[in-house]
Protein backbone atom coordinates (compact mmCIF):
# COMPACT_ATOMS: atom_id res chain seq x y z
CA UNK A 1 0.00 0.00 0.00
CA UNK A 2 1.49 3.75 -1.11
CA UNK A 3 2.07 6.25 1.56
CA UNK A 4 0.86 9.54 0.09
CA UNK A 5 3.40 12.25 0.57
CA UNK A 6 4.09 15.49 -1.30
CA UNK A 7 7.29 17.53 -1.67
CA UNK A 8 7.10 21.13 -2.21
CA UNK A 9 9.77 23.41 -4.18
CA UNK A 10 10.06 26.87 -1.91
CA UNK A 11 12.43 28.00 -4.75
CA UNK A 12 10.45 26.92 -7.51
CA UNK A 13 7.14 28.91 -5.87
CA UNK A 14 6.22 32.04 -7.73
CA UNK A 15 3.65 32.27 -5.00
CA UNK A 16 0.70 32.76 -7.52
CA UNK A 17 -2.09 31.64 -5.43
CA UNK A 18 -2.90 29.11 -7.82
CA UNK A 19 -3.34 26.05 -5.99
CA UNK A 20 -5.52 27.90 -3.05
CA UNK A 21 -7.81 28.71 -6.33
CA UNK A 22 -7.74 25.13 -7.35
CA UNK A 23 -8.36 23.88 -4.07
CA UNK A 24 -11.08 26.40 -3.91
CA UNK A 25 -12.98 25.17 -6.96
CA UNK A 26 -11.83 21.57 -6.17
CA UNK A 27 -13.83 21.25 -3.36
CA UNK A 28 -16.15 24.38 -3.46
CA UNK A 29 -14.70 26.05 -0.19
CA UNK A 30 -17.04 28.32 0.95
CA UNK A 31 -15.57 32.35 1.69
CA UNK A 32 -12.99 32.29 4.65
CA UNK A 33 -12.10 28.34 4.14
CA UNK A 34 -8.45 27.68 2.64
CA UNK A 35 -7.29 24.86 2.92
CA UNK A 36 -4.23 25.58 1.10
CA UNK A 37 -2.69 28.90 1.67
CA UNK A 38 0.40 31.20 0.29
CA UNK A 39 2.38 32.05 3.52
CA UNK A 40 4.18 35.27 3.13
CA UNK A 41 7.82 35.85 5.66
CA UNK A 42 10.45 37.51 6.12
CA UNK A 43 13.36 36.86 7.98
CA UNK A 44 16.64 38.52 9.07
CA UNK A 45 17.08 42.69 8.62
CA UNK A 46 17.52 44.38 5.49
CA UNK A 47 19.80 44.31 3.26
CA UNK A 48 20.11 40.30 4.21
CA UNK A 49 16.56 39.90 4.68
CA UNK A 50 14.91 36.68 3.38
CA UNK A 51 11.92 36.51 1.78
CA UNK A 52 9.86 33.31 2.23
CA UNK A 53 7.04 31.52 0.29
CA UNK A 54 5.64 28.88 2.09
CA UNK A 55 2.28 27.32 0.17
CA UNK A 56 0.80 25.24 3.29
CA UNK A 57 -2.13 22.64 3.45
CA UNK A 58 -2.64 19.80 6.01
CA UNK A 59 0.22 17.81 6.13
CA UNK A 60 -1.50 14.31 6.70
CA UNK A 61 0.89 14.03 9.54
CA UNK A 62 1.48 9.95 10.34
CA UNK A 63 1.46 10.86 13.85
CA UNK A 64 -1.23 13.62 13.83
CA UNK A 65 -2.05 15.96 16.76
CA UNK A 66 -5.46 16.05 15.68
CA UNK A 67 -6.13 11.99 15.51
CA UNK A 68 -4.72 11.82 18.84
CA UNK A 69 -7.26 14.70 20.28
CA UNK A 70 -10.19 13.51 18.56
CA UNK A 71 -12.50 11.73 21.00
CA UNK A 72 -15.20 9.86 18.34
CA UNK A 73 -12.51 8.47 16.27
CA UNK A 74 -14.10 10.47 13.70
CA UNK A 75 -10.29 11.96 12.17
CA UNK A 76 -8.52 9.11 11.26
CA UNK A 77 -4.85 7.96 9.12
CA UNK A 78 -5.73 6.12 6.43
CA UNK A 79 -4.05 2.90 5.69
CA UNK A 80 -2.49 5.54 2.61
CA UNK A 81 -1.69 8.02 5.00
CA UNK A 82 -4.42 10.23 4.66
CA UNK A 83 -5.35 11.81 7.45
CA UNK A 84 -9.19 11.70 7.12
CA UNK A 85 -12.70 12.97 8.49
CA UNK A 86 -15.58 11.09 8.98
CA UNK A 87 -18.41 13.39 9.39
CA UNK A 88 -20.85 10.81 10.31
CA UNK A 89 -18.56 10.56 13.18
CA UNK A 90 -17.48 13.50 14.14
CA UNK A 91 -19.71 15.56 16.83
CA UNK A 92 -17.82 19.04 16.62
CA UNK A 93 -15.92 19.16 19.51
CA UNK A 94 -12.80 21.00 17.61
CA UNK A 95 -10.59 19.24 19.81
CA UNK A 96 -8.98 18.25 16.88
CA UNK A 97 -8.97 21.76 15.25
CA UNK A 98 -7.65 23.33 18.48
CA UNK A 99 -4.63 20.99 18.74
CA UNK A 100 -3.27 20.91 15.12
CA UNK A 101 -0.15 22.74 15.04
CA UNK A 102 -0.53 23.74 11.75
CA UNK A 103 -4.05 25.47 12.26
CA UNK A 104 -5.61 23.64 8.94
CA UNK A 105 -8.74 22.70 9.76
CA UNK A 106 -11.88 24.70 9.44
CA UNK A 107 -15.36 24.45 11.45
CA UNK A 108 -18.26 24.00 9.38
CA UNK A 109 -21.71 26.03 10.80
CA UNK A 110 -24.41 27.57 9.85
CA UNK A 111 -22.02 30.83 10.05
CA UNK A 112 -19.60 29.59 7.37
CA UNK A 113 -22.52 28.06 5.05
CA UNK A 114 -24.53 31.38 4.62
CA UNK A 115 -21.27 33.09 3.49
CA UNK A 116 -21.71 34.42 -0.05
CA UNK A 117 -19.03 35.10 -2.34
CA UNK A 118 -20.83 38.74 -3.46
CA UNK A 119 -22.15 39.67 0.43
CA UNK A 120 -26.11 40.30 -0.33
CA UNK A 121 -26.44 39.49 -3.71
CA UNK A 122 -27.46 35.50 -3.23
CA UNK A 123 -25.64 32.87 -3.67
CA UNK A 124 -24.08 32.70 -7.59
CA UNK A 125 -24.68 29.13 -9.04
CA UNK A 126 -21.34 28.11 -8.31
CA UNK A 127 -21.79 28.09 -4.77
CA UNK A 128 -25.09 26.40 -5.38
CA UNK A 129 -23.97 23.27 -7.38
CA UNK A 130 -20.87 23.00 -4.89
CA UNK A 131 -23.10 22.98 -2.14
CA UNK A 132 -25.04 19.44 -3.91
CA UNK A 133 -22.01 17.94 -5.78
CA UNK A 134 -19.74 18.86 -2.64
CA UNK A 135 -21.54 19.40 0.44
CA UNK A 136 -20.28 19.68 4.03
CA UNK A 137 -22.38 18.29 7.30
CA UNK A 138 -23.11 21.18 9.68
CA UNK A 139 -21.16 21.03 12.92
CA UNK A 140 -18.44 19.50 11.88
CA UNK A 141 -14.75 19.81 11.15
CA UNK A 142 -13.63 20.13 7.49
CA UNK A 143 -9.79 19.91 6.44
CA UNK A 144 -7.86 19.24 3.01
CA UNK A 145 -8.27 15.42 2.50
CA UNK A 146 -5.38 15.67 -0.23
CA UNK A 147 -8.32 15.26 -3.05
CA UNK A 148 -8.47 11.74 -1.72
CA UNK A 149 -11.79 11.14 -4.29
CA UNK A 150 -9.60 12.12 -7.45
CA UNK A 151 -6.71 9.86 -6.33
CA UNK A 152 -9.37 6.99 -5.62
CA UNK A 153 -11.58 7.83 -9.17
CA UNK A 154 -7.85 7.64 -10.94
CA UNK A 155 -6.76 5.07 -9.79
CA UNK A 156 -9.91 2.48 -10.75
CA UNK A 157 -9.17 3.70 -14.23
CA UNK A 158 -5.45 2.84 -14.07
CA UNK A 159 -3.55 5.94 -13.29
CA UNK A 160 -0.69 6.71 -11.13
CA UNK A 161 -1.05 9.55 -8.57
CA UNK A 162 1.45 12.30 -8.73
CA UNK A 163 1.82 11.30 -12.55
CA UNK A 164 -1.46 11.07 -14.17
CA UNK A 165 -3.25 14.23 -13.72
CA UNK A 166 -7.17 12.87 -13.43
CA UNK A 167 -4.91 10.95 -10.48
CA UNK A 168 -3.48 14.01 -8.74
CA UNK A 169 -4.42 16.52 -6.04
CA UNK A 170 -5.74 20.02 -7.91
CA UNK A 171 -3.29 22.04 -6.42
CA UNK A 172 -0.41 19.85 -8.10
CA UNK A 173 -2.17 19.96 -11.36
CA UNK A 174 -2.43 23.55 -11.16
CA UNK A 175 1.34 24.88 -9.63
CA UNK A 176 2.48 26.09 -13.09
CA UNK A 177 6.11 25.93 -12.18
CA UNK A 178 5.73 22.00 -10.57
CA UNK A 179 6.63 23.10 -7.36
CA UNK A 180 4.43 20.74 -6.07
CA UNK A 181 5.57 16.77 -6.39
CA UNK A 182 2.80 14.52 -5.32
CA UNK A 183 4.14 10.48 -4.89
CA UNK A 184 4.38 7.59 -2.70
CA UNK A 185 6.58 8.10 -0.13
CA UNK A 186 7.09 4.47 1.44
CA UNK A 187 8.47 3.97 -2.81
CA UNK A 188 12.32 4.72 -2.26
CA UNK A 189 12.44 4.90 -5.67
CA UNK A 190 9.27 7.45 -6.23
CA UNK A 191 10.28 11.16 -7.25
CA UNK A 192 9.17 12.32 -3.69
CA UNK A 193 11.33 9.56 -1.70
CA UNK A 194 14.18 10.83 -3.88
CA UNK A 195 13.73 14.32 -3.66
CA UNK A 196 13.57 14.02 0.37
CA UNK A 197 16.68 12.26 -0.12
CA UNK A 198 18.93 14.41 -2.30
CA UNK A 199 17.70 17.85 -0.84
CA UNK A 200 17.57 16.84 2.75
CA UNK A 201 13.42 17.37 2.91
CA UNK A 202 12.12 19.46 5.73
CA UNK A 203 9.33 19.09 7.42
CA UNK A 204 7.37 22.15 9.45
CA UNK A 205 7.14 22.34 12.99
CA UNK A 206 9.19 18.84 13.68
CA UNK A 207 9.73 19.89 17.15
CA UNK A 208 5.80 18.82 17.43
CA UNK A 209 6.12 15.44 16.89
CA UNK A 210 3.26 14.80 14.32
CA UNK A 211 5.79 13.54 11.27
CA UNK A 212 4.07 15.30 8.54
CA UNK A 213 3.90 13.73 4.93
CA UNK A 214 4.60 17.23 3.32
CA UNK A 215 8.30 17.62 3.17
CA UNK A 216 9.82 21.58 1.87
CA UNK A 217 12.74 21.20 -0.38
CA UNK A 218 14.62 24.51 -1.53
CA UNK B 1 -17.03 52.15 -2.28
CA UNK B 2 -14.64 52.23 0.71
CA UNK B 3 -17.64 50.22 2.58
CA UNK B 4 -18.19 47.98 -0.29
CA UNK B 5 -14.59 46.69 -0.05
CA UNK B 6 -15.17 46.85 3.82
CA UNK B 7 -17.95 44.57 3.88
CA UNK B 8 -15.95 42.27 1.15
CA UNK B 9 -12.78 41.99 3.46
CA UNK B 10 -15.36 41.08 6.84
CA UNK B 11 -17.09 38.62 4.33
CA UNK B 12 -14.04 36.90 2.37
CA UNK B 13 -12.08 36.85 6.09
CA UNK B 14 -14.02 36.58 8.83
CA UNK B 15 -12.54 38.13 12.29
CA UNK B 16 -13.54 34.45 13.86
CA UNK B 17 -10.33 32.55 13.00
CA UNK B 18 -10.97 31.80 9.87
CA UNK B 19 -10.31 35.10 8.57
CA UNK B 20 -6.71 35.42 8.81
CA UNK B 21 -5.54 36.18 5.56
CA UNK B 22 -4.28 33.44 3.75
CA UNK B 23 -0.38 34.67 3.38
CA UNK B 24 -0.86 36.10 7.46
CA UNK B 25 -1.00 32.46 8.69
CA UNK B 26 1.12 31.25 10.75
CA UNK B 27 3.39 34.19 10.16
CA UNK B 28 3.07 35.82 13.75
CA UNK B 29 1.67 33.70 16.82
CA UNK B 30 -2.19 33.57 16.44
CA UNK B 31 -4.44 32.82 19.16
CA UNK B 32 -6.80 29.96 19.35
CA UNK B 33 -10.38 31.09 19.41
CA UNK B 34 -12.54 27.86 19.14
CA UNK B 35 -12.54 27.02 22.66
CA UNK B 36 -13.06 30.56 23.53
CA UNK B 37 -15.09 32.86 21.23
CA UNK B 38 -18.61 32.43 20.10
CA UNK B 39 -19.87 29.07 21.14
CA UNK B 40 -16.98 28.31 22.79
CA UNK B 41 -18.01 30.71 25.52
CA UNK B 42 -20.00 27.54 26.50
CA UNK B 43 -17.07 25.51 27.08
CA UNK B 44 -15.26 27.78 29.22
CA UNK B 45 -18.43 27.42 31.22
CA UNK B 46 -18.97 24.13 31.28
CA UNK B 47 -15.44 23.38 32.23
CA UNK B 48 -15.74 25.88 34.75
CA UNK B 49 -18.95 24.28 36.43
CA UNK B 50 -17.75 21.06 36.46
CA UNK B 51 -15.13 22.18 38.29
CA UNK B 52 -17.13 24.06 40.91
CA UNK B 53 -19.57 21.56 41.06
CA UNK B 54 -16.87 18.41 42.04
CA UNK B 55 -14.63 20.82 43.98
CA UNK B 56 -18.07 21.21 46.17
CA UNK B 57 -18.60 17.47 46.49
CA UNK B 58 -15.10 16.86 47.61
CA UNK B 59 -14.93 19.37 50.25
CA UNK B 60 -18.28 17.83 51.60
CA UNK B 61 -17.10 14.31 51.71
CA UNK B 62 -14.30 15.60 54.35
CA UNK B 63 -17.47 16.47 56.57
CA UNK B 64 -19.94 13.63 55.34
CA UNK B 65 -22.67 16.97 54.29
CA UNK B 66 -25.03 15.03 52.08
CA UNK B 67 -26.51 18.64 51.27
CA UNK B 68 -22.99 19.54 49.79
CA UNK B 69 -22.57 16.40 48.03
CA UNK B 70 -25.96 16.80 46.43
CA UNK B 71 -25.88 20.33 45.11
CA UNK B 72 -21.72 19.08 43.62
CA UNK B 73 -23.42 15.93 41.66
CA UNK B 74 -26.37 18.86 40.22
CA UNK B 75 -23.96 21.36 39.42
CA UNK B 76 -21.42 18.72 37.68
CA UNK B 77 -23.96 17.27 35.91
CA UNK B 78 -27.04 19.62 35.40
CA UNK B 79 -25.15 22.66 34.84
CA UNK B 80 -21.54 21.15 33.15
CA UNK B 81 -23.59 18.55 31.06
CA UNK B 82 -26.05 21.15 29.80
CA UNK B 83 -23.55 23.66 29.28
CA UNK B 84 -21.42 20.89 27.44
CA UNK B 85 -24.32 20.16 25.14
CA UNK B 86 -25.16 23.74 24.53
CA UNK B 87 -21.34 23.71 23.43
CA UNK B 88 -21.69 20.23 20.68
CA UNK B 89 -25.49 21.83 20.03
CA UNK B 90 -26.61 18.45 20.07
CA UNK B 91 -27.13 15.84 23.15
CA UNK B 92 -27.09 12.78 21.16
CA UNK B 93 -23.19 13.86 19.90
CA UNK B 94 -21.85 12.80 23.12
CA UNK B 95 -22.85 9.26 23.08
CA UNK B 96 -20.71 9.11 20.12
CA UNK B 97 -17.40 9.89 22.55
CA UNK B 98 -19.05 7.28 25.34
CA UNK B 99 -18.10 4.93 22.73
CA UNK B 100 -14.32 5.48 21.89
CA UNK B 101 -12.86 5.94 25.64
CA UNK B 102 -9.82 4.84 24.47
CA UNK B 103 -9.02 8.03 21.21
CA UNK B 104 -8.67 11.06 23.75
CA UNK B 105 -8.88 12.96 27.03
CA UNK B 106 -12.28 14.20 26.17
CA UNK B 107 -13.73 10.78 26.05
CA UNK B 108 -12.00 9.52 29.12
CA UNK B 109 -13.51 12.81 30.50
CA UNK B 110 -17.28 12.05 29.84
CA UNK B 111 -16.72 8.09 31.39
CA UNK B 112 -15.13 9.60 34.47
CA UNK B 113 -18.27 12.04 34.67
CA UNK B 114 -20.55 9.02 33.81
CA UNK B 115 -18.96 6.89 36.84
CA UNK B 116 -19.53 9.71 38.94
CA UNK B 117 -22.56 10.28 37.99
CA UNK B 118 -23.37 6.62 38.67
CA UNK B 119 -21.59 6.25 41.81
CA UNK B 120 -22.66 9.69 43.30
CA UNK B 121 -26.20 8.67 42.96
CA UNK B 122 -25.71 5.93 45.32
CA UNK B 123 -23.79 7.64 47.63
CA UNK B 124 -26.21 10.23 48.18
CA UNK B 125 -29.62 7.66 48.34
CA UNK B 126 -28.24 4.79 50.14
CA UNK B 127 -27.52 4.83 54.04
CA UNK B 128 -23.93 3.87 54.30
CA UNK B 129 -22.86 5.50 51.72
CA UNK B 130 -20.41 7.39 53.65
CA UNK B 131 -17.64 4.42 54.03
CA UNK B 132 -14.52 5.10 53.83
CA UNK B 133 -13.86 3.11 50.52
CA UNK B 134 -16.72 4.96 48.64
CA UNK B 135 -15.12 8.29 50.09
CA UNK B 136 -11.48 7.81 48.86
CA UNK B 137 -13.29 6.48 45.23
CA UNK B 138 -15.77 9.79 45.11
CA UNK B 139 -12.62 11.88 45.97
CA UNK B 140 -10.63 10.25 43.42
CA UNK B 141 -13.77 10.81 40.63
CA UNK B 142 -13.62 14.41 41.54
CA UNK B 143 -10.37 15.21 41.77
CA UNK B 144 -10.46 13.93 37.89
CA UNK B 145 -13.36 16.01 37.25
CA UNK B 146 -12.02 19.15 38.67
CA UNK B 147 -8.62 18.84 36.63
CA UNK B 148 -10.80 17.57 33.34
CA UNK B 149 -11.09 20.70 31.84
CA UNK B 150 -7.55 21.62 32.36
CA UNK B 151 -6.06 17.91 31.35
CA UNK B 152 -7.98 18.31 27.95
CA UNK B 153 -6.28 21.13 27.54
CA UNK B 154 -2.99 20.72 28.93
CA UNK B 155 -2.27 17.50 26.65
CA UNK B 156 -2.42 20.25 23.23
CA UNK B 157 0.85 20.46 22.61
CA UNK B 158 0.35 22.95 19.44
CA UNK B 159 -0.77 25.74 22.04
CA UNK B 160 3.07 25.76 25.21
CA UNK B 161 0.75 28.16 27.24
CA UNK B 162 -1.63 25.42 27.84
CA UNK B 163 1.09 22.44 28.23
CA UNK B 164 2.73 24.73 31.05
CA UNK B 165 3.74 22.33 34.03
CA UNK B 166 1.33 24.13 36.31
CA UNK B 167 -1.88 24.33 34.58
CA UNK B 168 -2.90 20.95 36.35
CA UNK B 169 -1.76 21.59 39.82
CA UNK B 170 -3.28 25.10 39.46
CA UNK B 171 -6.72 23.89 38.11
CA UNK B 172 -6.92 21.39 41.22
CA UNK B 173 -6.15 23.62 43.63
CA UNK B 174 -8.81 26.57 42.28
CA UNK B 175 -11.15 23.46 42.72
CA UNK B 176 -10.34 23.03 45.51
CA UNK B 177 -10.48 26.57 46.83
CA UNK B 178 -13.84 27.57 45.11
CA UNK B 179 -15.78 24.33 46.60
CA UNK B 180 -14.29 25.18 49.86
CA UNK B 181 -15.65 28.33 49.78
CA UNK B 182 -19.21 26.98 48.37
CA UNK B 183 -19.13 24.64 51.39
CA UNK B 184 -18.30 27.38 53.77
CA UNK B 185 -21.53 29.21 52.78
CA UNK B 186 -23.54 26.32 52.87
CA UNK B 187 -22.74 25.64 56.42
CA UNK B 188 -23.50 29.70 57.43
CA UNK B 189 -26.78 29.01 55.12
CA UNK B 190 -27.41 25.85 57.34
CA UNK B 191 -26.99 27.21 60.48
CA UNK B 192 -23.77 25.25 61.18
CA UNK B 193 -21.83 28.39 62.36
CA UNK B 194 -19.09 26.06 63.89
CA UNK B 195 -18.23 23.80 60.95
CA UNK B 196 -18.15 27.02 59.20
CA UNK B 197 -15.91 28.82 61.47
CA UNK B 198 -14.19 25.69 61.85
CA UNK B 199 -13.30 25.65 57.89
CA UNK B 200 -11.44 29.46 58.21
CA UNK B 201 -8.21 27.45 59.00
CA UNK B 202 -7.87 25.63 55.27
CA UNK B 203 -9.78 28.66 53.92
CA UNK B 204 -6.14 29.85 54.88
CA UNK B 205 -4.29 27.25 53.84
CA UNK B 206 -6.09 26.89 49.94
CA UNK B 207 -6.21 30.57 49.61
CA UNK B 208 -2.03 30.32 50.12
CA UNK B 209 -1.47 27.28 48.26
CA UNK B 210 -3.62 28.79 45.22
CA UNK B 211 -1.83 32.17 45.24
CA UNK B 212 1.18 30.32 45.10
CA UNK B 213 0.15 28.19 42.10
CA UNK B 214 -0.82 31.28 40.20
CA UNK B 215 2.22 33.05 40.55
CA UNK B 216 4.32 29.83 39.72
CA UNK B 217 1.64 29.41 36.71
CA UNK B 218 2.81 33.16 35.69
CA UNK B 219 6.22 32.88 36.33
CA UNK B 220 6.86 28.92 35.04
CA UNK B 221 4.93 29.47 31.78
CA UNK B 222 6.65 33.15 30.87
CA UNK B 223 10.26 31.14 30.78
CA UNK B 224 9.10 27.80 29.21
CA UNK B 225 9.20 29.12 25.49
CA UNK B 226 9.13 31.78 23.64
CA UNK B 227 5.81 31.13 22.44
CA UNK B 228 4.25 30.38 25.92
CA UNK B 229 6.00 33.43 27.07
CA UNK B 230 3.95 35.67 24.24
CA UNK B 231 0.60 34.08 26.05
CA UNK B 232 1.99 35.42 29.15
CA UNK B 233 2.83 39.22 27.66
CA UNK B 234 -0.61 38.91 26.40
CA UNK B 235 -2.28 38.42 30.15
CA UNK B 236 0.14 41.18 31.64
CA UNK B 237 0.63 43.45 29.17
CA UNK B 238 -1.77 42.91 26.17
CA UNK B 239 -5.55 42.79 25.59
CA UNK B 240 -6.00 40.61 27.81
CA UNK B 241 -4.20 42.70 31.02
CA UNK B 242 -7.26 44.38 32.66
CA UNK B 243 -8.77 41.04 32.86
CA UNK B 244 -6.08 39.71 34.87
CA UNK B 245 -5.03 42.66 37.20
CA UNK B 246 -8.88 43.66 37.64
CA UNK B 247 -10.39 39.78 37.31
CA UNK B 248 -7.49 37.56 38.49
CA UNK B 249 -5.37 40.00 40.68
CA UNK B 250 -8.21 42.28 42.36
CA UNK B 251 -11.35 40.39 42.84
CA UNK B 252 -9.72 36.90 42.73
CA UNK B 253 -7.03 37.54 45.05
CA UNK B 254 -6.79 40.57 46.81
CA UNK B 255 -10.20 41.26 47.74
CA UNK B 256 -10.15 37.08 49.25
CA UNK B 257 -6.75 37.98 50.94
CA UNK B 258 -8.62 41.35 52.72
CA UNK B 259 -11.21 39.27 53.97
CA UNK B 260 -9.39 35.94 55.15
CA UNK B 261 -7.52 39.20 57.33
CA UNK B 262 -10.83 40.54 58.68
CA UNK B 263 -11.54 37.30 59.85
CA UNK B 264 -8.11 36.16 60.66
CA UNK B 265 -9.64 35.29 64.31
CA UNK B 266 -12.09 32.60 63.21
CA UNK B 267 -14.59 35.53 63.63
CA UNK B 268 -16.83 34.72 60.43
CA UNK B 269 -19.31 36.71 59.32
CA UNK B 270 -22.10 35.28 56.78
CA UNK B 271 -21.90 38.64 54.62
CA UNK B 272 -18.02 38.79 54.12
CA UNK B 273 -17.95 34.77 53.97
CA UNK B 274 -20.91 35.29 50.70
CA UNK B 275 -18.42 38.32 49.28
CA UNK B 276 -15.25 36.07 49.55
CA UNK B 277 -17.31 33.38 47.71
CA UNK B 278 -18.55 35.80 45.19
CA UNK B 279 -14.59 37.09 44.64
CA UNK B 280 -13.67 33.94 44.34
CA UNK B 281 -15.74 32.39 41.72
CA UNK B 282 -15.17 35.64 39.36
CA UNK B 283 -11.16 35.49 40.00
CA UNK B 284 -11.71 31.71 38.87
CA UNK B 285 -14.08 32.81 36.05
CA UNK B 286 -11.57 35.23 35.16
CA UNK B 287 -8.43 32.65 35.36
CA UNK B 288 -9.79 30.62 33.43
CA UNK B 289 -10.96 32.90 30.63
CA UNK B 290 -7.12 34.67 30.29
CA UNK B 291 -5.42 31.38 29.91
CA UNK B 292 -8.22 29.77 27.63
CA UNK B 293 -7.77 32.83 25.58
CA UNK B 294 -4.35 34.05 25.78
CA UNK B 295 -3.16 30.53 24.41
CA UNK B 296 -1.62 31.46 21.15
CA UNK B 297 0.03 29.21 18.30
CA UNK B 298 3.61 28.86 16.93
CA UNK B 299 4.23 31.08 13.83
CA UNK B 300 6.17 29.18 11.15
CA UNK B 301 9.67 31.84 11.02
S1 LIG C 1 -1.55 19.15 9.64
FE1 LIG C 1 -2.97 19.30 11.35
S2 LIG C 1 -4.92 18.62 10.52
FE2 LIG C 1 -3.35 17.91 9.11
S3 LIG C 1 -2.85 15.83 9.83
FE3 LIG C 1 -1.36 17.22 10.78
S4 LIG C 1 -2.26 17.69 12.78
FE4 LIG C 1 -3.93 16.86 11.49
S1 LIG D 1 -14.56 17.98 15.84
FE1 LIG D 1 -15.03 15.97 14.97
S2 LIG D 1 -13.15 15.28 13.99
FE2 LIG D 1 -12.63 16.97 15.36
S3 LIG D 1 -12.04 16.03 17.31
FE3 LIG D 1 -14.22 16.50 17.50
S4 LIG D 1 -15.25 14.64 16.79
FE4 LIG D 1 -13.12 14.46 16.09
Amino acid sequence: MPRWGMVIDVKRCIACWGCTIACKEEHFLPPGVFWNRILIGETGKFPSSRKLIYPILCNHCSDAACVEACPTGATYVRVDGIVAVDDKKCVGCRACLVSCPYQQRTYYDQTVKDREYFPGQGKTAMELIGEKLYPFKLGTVIKCNFCMERLEEGMKKGLVPGRDEDASPACVNICPVNARIFGDLDDPDSVVSRLIMEKKGKQLKKEFGTEPAVYYID
Amino acid sequence: MKDKIDDLEKNMFPSDGTGLKPYEWMVRPTAQTQWIDDKGLFLWLAFFSSEIGAGLYFMSLFHEYRPGIILGWLITLILGGTIHVLYLGNPFRAWRMIMKPNTSELSRGVWIIGIFALLGFFQMTSQGGFNIVFNFIMGILCLLIISHGFVTMNVIRALPAWSSTMVLPLSLISGIWVGSQLLQMMFVMGGSGVLASGMEVWAKVFFLIYLICVLLYVWGTYHADKIAKESIVIQLKGKLSQIFYIGVGGVGLVIPALLILIMWEGNINGFLLFLRLIAVLVGDLALRYTIMKSAVYKPLF
